[in-house]
């Protein structure tokens, strides 16, 4: 039959790559430590091995900077990446399948009511509050009130410590709003000057304004593409936190005490209708727009602004990646005027915060590390372009000699000061169990509408609808406990009356 | 492969392959192992799924069931359009674009066939797409569709000299499905040309160059001798793909998250996400069960016309 | 014209309609292919990249692949799935393909139920394998993987290898049965080899399919095993899809099916020609 030939060459080319993939290690770069941080490690466990589980890529990248340190401690690192989009799903199975597989958990604190209430994870509390507290205390003080409050606490105890500090920020071409023809132009059109909006309204107007086709001018440039004011992120999944953006600065809160929906009244129909709008003055692919596609619209030149995650600055920072440096102005997200005040309110999609494991075998190991990660070591993992992690402390904003070598002095200031604006209008996910099914119903009526399948009434009726069945069946009473409980913490930050 | 009796055994064989009770026992010991093993993944599962239609499991929530009735079944039947739209969407990719791919394949496999000996460089070249993981294809046909920095666009706008501006692909309501189907299409009719093109190898050159002599045309031979032949092949090779394209998830999941709004949402996506993102185990198993049923009256449909034309 | 001239022209009118479709059928390879060599920037930029600068094309992205992200790893635990799934698939669907084909076991239906239990929902079923997987202690190890995909791949192997052992004339079994020979005998010594191409073809495809499945690779693995289709997929970060790492991959994922093919070309067509051998 086959020539025996052949066989030998496949079996040595099936040998060959069995052979290959034994160990090979490559070495990493990382951030040099920067020695702003007061801490001492752990005292050595006798080579205890620690599973860390996360999303895939360079926010894992931590564990192999700090491996010395790791090392010093006596712990070995094992990592498993899983796909982004696939977190919950691989943790959530794990959980209820308890194989024991993994010791620190990274997940996105929208599902810290369903992991917490679960008995999913260890409560925190008794390790944090051990001596001494230089090896013990994660400085939980420090960390920003909505990323300790919203993203780590569930129920009265601390379940989770924040790595990424995830919140939404204004981000717009300073060659573009300086311009001064580009000023002249917008006073001449809209009798008032030309700035980064402060309000949704504004936003359109700028985002109009800031239109352009190929062959249109654009900061006295003749442009060779069609230029637009703005985007946003359109694709289905999070599509919907961008809708919030402006129905929270509506004063529009998901649910009343009860957990009867709030989500179609008219400021939040308006506030669909105001995004709705804006997709004219952005490009024609906006609804594929996902993190990437709308980070590249901007820092590749094709948009005057946009709303996105604030690690964004810093990409727009590297020359490899980026034809706007040294162009980018950071503000807080645009508001809704109420009374005579405008309120803004910027919504904290995804974030990261890692816990531990309610089977771990090794829980003393499994917090030393996820305390060096959230706490020792975060300085220089919030500020150096290899990971994707954003400042949550104060310290993180106060330290702004750790970004100069980034983006520089100037840059870094005006980052930081945009930042910590935006922090104080963040506002939460849905935090509470369940929350894929009510953000999902969320999301995809949100998204029809920005389709145009749906008047933005019609899908926000749908969505109320929606979210009263899925209270129902996931049982009413005891979800309105736990959002009552979650209604407390946001009046804590005072993100309602 | 065949291109006759798939399913039926020649009536000569029932001599000795029939008449001997240790024959019988070890026919019956050969498909033992390959019975336990399909029979893993239906009896349990069906009845795990049965059971569970009729509770509430929601674990997010909580491990506890809670006997609901026919709770599930109501909602699926009188309160999901959503389901429905996703079924929809699923009957277009199996309808129209496995119907596609028959007559791509088809019309593909009857140039291959000409081209004699050298047809095996053609099949080869061909057989690439399939060997792609959809994983992959939707990482590439992502980037391809792309508006702003696909080489799709792009080309159109080319070799248009601008005059036709394509349309936003995955961004677009109108085309978001298009694109999965494009995909399946492009990953898949290799598989049905490779059949067909068995299927025409296997017809029997004196049944065709007797047509020819009798003067018969092409056309004629094809659609009088070749069709006929191929019959059971085409039937088989449809039925295959069209289950395959009834679960298809990755490229939904990859290519357009199922948007925008609900336009690209295929059943099996849509019963992933109850499963695996919401968690709510009983109404995931009234899904399951549904699809089940259209597809037992599919394939019963499909062993109907495979059984009427043993009969001819 | 002669009838030879005629027939050459009218191969060469198909070779230019053939060569057309294969444009379309390949150009998705050509722009993975391409996009292996690229940077970040490049994949977004606009109007697109079409070929990288000649000083790009290195290896560097399928070294970073490979390596950094895993990918080696990952081809080695692709590779023991998938052989071991196709071997057992094979295997235990030849067994049952010829019980099928020469005693009728079951009769019609029961070819039809085997046929059609490959159109299960797989999340229907996905989370009772899960959750057996689980009491077995089978999560996370080869076993999971193999038996999962050999299950699912099974109807396929039968229903391909059925047709071949249809097509083959059943004299010489029915003498060898006549003079003594057991039914395993039989099977063993005269249908198997017979049927080689069909085996192999058989074997290419769920090969083929156990390498490029997805769903249950993510859903039984944690960190032992960890197939390529997973490490591809992991490359989508939420912050950052590494482009041309997941193209250079998923060149190096076309390997192994093509160079199945390339060894087996010849097998494959015969196999899938068994018919016109018949007759």
């Amino acid at each position: 039959m086959l020539r025996h030939k052949r066989y030998i060459v496949l079996a040595a080319i099936l040998v060959a790559s069995f052979v290959l993939s034994s160990t090979i290690v490559v070495a990493q770069g990382g951030p040099e430590p920067l020695g702003l941080t007061d801490f001492e490690l752990c005292p050595p466990f006798d080579d205890v091995t620690v599973t860390v589980v996360g999303d895939a890529g360079h926010n894992l990248a931590p564990y192999d900077f700090w491996a010395d340190d790791f090392a010093e401690m006596g712990i070995n690192i094992e990592l498993i990446e899983v796909p982004f989009a696939d977190v919950y799903q691989v943790e959530k199975t794990e959980f209820v399948a308890q194989t024991g597989a993994f010791d620190v958990v990274t997940f996105y604190p929208a599902f810290i009511g369903d992991f917490a209430s679960n008995g999913y994870l260890m409560p925190l509390d008794e390790f944090m509050s051990r001596e001494p507290a230089s090896v013990w205390d994660p400085h939980q003080e420090d960390v920003l009130a909505p990323f300790r409050v919203l993203y780590n606490e569930f129920g009265g105890s601390t379940y989770a410590l924040t790595i990424d500090g995830d919140v939404l920020v204004l981000m717009y071409r300073t060659d573009l709003f300086e311009n001064p023809d580009e000023q002249a132009a917008f006073m001449e059109q809209y009798g008032h000057e030309l700035r980064p909006p402060e309000t949704w309204d504004e936003w359109l107007e700028v985002g109009e304004f800031f239109t352009r086709s190929a062959g249109e001018t654009l900061a006295g440039e003749v442009l060779d593409q069609d230029f637009y004011g703005l985007a946003e992120f359109g694709r289905r999944s999070f599509s919907w936190a961008w809708f919030m953006n402006r129905a929270a600065s509506a004063g529009v809160m998901y649910f009343d005490e009860e957990m009867n929906p709030l989500i179609n009244s008219p400021e939040a129909v308006a506030a669909l209708q105001n995004m709705v709008d804006s997709l004219q003055y952005a490009p024609p692919d906006v609804l594929n727009f996902g993190y990437d596609e709308l980070r590249d619209a901007f820092i590749q030149g094709r948009v005057a602004m946009v709303v996105q995650w604030t690690d964004v600055p810093k990409k727009a920072a590297d020359p490899e990646q980026s034809v706007i440096v040294g162009n980018v102005g950071v503000a807080r997200v645009p508001g809704t005027l109420v009374g005579d005040t405008v309120v803004h309110r910027s919504m904290m999609p995804v974030g990261r915060v890692v816990g531990i494991a309610a089977d771990s075998d090794v829980p003393d190991a499994a917090y030393c590390v996820i305390r060096h990660i959230a706490y020792s070591r975060s300085l220089e993992d919030v500020s150096t372009a290899l990971t994707g992690l954003d400042p949550y402390r104060q310290s993180h904003l106060d330290n702004v000699e750790a970004y100069v070598p980034l983006m520089g002095e100037e840059n870094a200031q005006a980052y930081l000061a945009g930042l910590e604006e935006a922090l104080q209008d963040g506002f939460p996910e849905i935090f509470i169990p369940g929350a894929a099914q009510y953000e999902d119903v969320l999301d995809l009526h949100v998204n029809q509408a920005l389709a145009g399948q749906e008047t933005p009434q019609e899908a926000l009726d749908a969505v109320a609808a929606e979210w009263d069945e899925i209270t129902d069946r996931l049982g009413r009473d005891a979800q309105i406990e736990v959002w009552q409980q979650a209604l407390e913490s946001y009046r804590a930050l005072g993100l309602i009356e | 492969m065949s291109t006759q009796r798939l399913f039926n055994l020649p009536e000569r064989l029932g001599g000795i392959f029939g008449s001997d009770r240790r024959h019988r026992l070890a026919a019956f010991l050969f498909v033992l192992p390959a019975l336990v093993m399909l029979l893993a993944i239906t009896i349990y599962p069906l009845i795990r799924t049965l059971q569970l239609a009729f509770v509430s499991l929601e674990l997010s929530i909580s491990p506890n069931e809670q006997y609901v009735g026919l709770d599930n079944f109501v909602r699926a039947f009188t309160d999901d359009p959503r389901f429905w739209n996703s079924m929809k969407n699923t009957a277009v990719l199996v309808f129209v674009g496995v119907g596609i791919q028959l007559v791509f394949g088809f019309v593909l496999a009857l140039m291959a066939n000409e081209m004699g000996r050298r047809r095996t460089v053609w099949v080869t070249l061909f057989m690439i797409p399939i060997m792609i993981a959809p994983v992959v294809a939707g990482f590439q046909f992502r980037v391809i569709f792309n508006d702003t920095f696909g080489p799709l666009n792009y080309l159109i706008e080319w070799a248009s000299g601008g005059r036709i501006t394509p349309p936003a692909w995955v961004a677009d309501p109108g085309t978001s499905l298009l694109t999965i189907m494009i995909t399946d299409i492009w990953q898949w009719t290799p598989f049905m040309l490779l059949i067909i093109l068995a299927g025409l190898e296997s017809i029997s050159q004196e049944i065709e160059e007797a047509a020819q002599v009798d003067g018969a045309s092409y056309w004629q031979l094809l659609w009088r001798i070749r069709v006929p032949l191929l019959l059971p092949v085409l039937i088989i090779g449809v039925l295959i793909r069209m289950m395959d394209t009834f679960k298809t998830f990755d490229l939904v999941f990859l290519l357009t998250g199922g948007g925008p709004g609900s336009s690209s949402e295929t059943v099996a996506f849509y019963t992933y996400l109850n499963g695996f993102r919401f968690f709510s185990m009983g109404y995931t198993a009234v899904l399951a069960l549904i699809q089940l049923v259209i597809i037992v009256i599919i394939s019963q449909v499909f062993l109907k016309l495979q059984q009427r034309r043993g009969a001819i | 014209m002669t009838p030879h001239n005629k027939k050459v022209l009218r191969q060469i009118i198909i070779g230019i309609f053939l060569t057309l479709a294969l444009v379309f059928f390949l150009f998705p390879v050509v722009w993975m292919f391409l996009t292996s060599f690229k940077t970040q920037g490049q994949i977004f930029a606009s109007p697109p990249v079409l070929v990288p600068p000649s000083s790009q094309w290195n290896l560097d992205n399928y070294i970073a692949a490979l390596f950094d992200s895993g990918a080696l790893n990952g081809i080695r635990d692709s590779l023991i799935v998938s052989l071991s799934t196709a071997a057992i698939s094979v295997g235990v669907g030849s067994l049952a393909a010829y019980s099928l084909a020469r005693f009728r076991t079951g009769g019609e239906q029961f070819a039809f139920w085997i046929l059609s239990t490959r159109m299960f929902p797989p999340v229907a079923s996905a989370i009772p394998l899960f959750l057996i997987f689980r009491e077995l202690g089978l999560l996370d190890t080869y076993w999971a993987l193999i038996i999962a995909n050999s299950i699912f791949n099974l109807p396929f192997a039968i229903w391909l290898i059925k047709g071949f052992i249809e097509d083959l004339p059943v004299e010489l079994e029915e003498s060898a049965l006549i003079d003594g020979a057991s039914v395993f005998g039989a099977f063993w010594r005269i249908t198997l080899p017979l049927i080689g191409p069909g085996l192999v073809t058989s074997f290419l495809f769920t090969f083929v399919f156990a390498w490029n499945e997805f769903m249950f690779a993510l859903l039984m693995t944690r960190r032992s095993v960890r197939p390529l289709t997973v490490i591809i997929q992991s490359l989508a970060g939420g912050h950052e899809i590494l482009w041309a790492q997941i193209a250079a991959a998923g060149m190096l994922a076309i390997i192994p099916g093509t160079l199945l093919v390339i060894f087996l070309q010849r097998y494959i067509v015969r196999g899938l020609t068994m018919g016109a051998l018949k007759n």
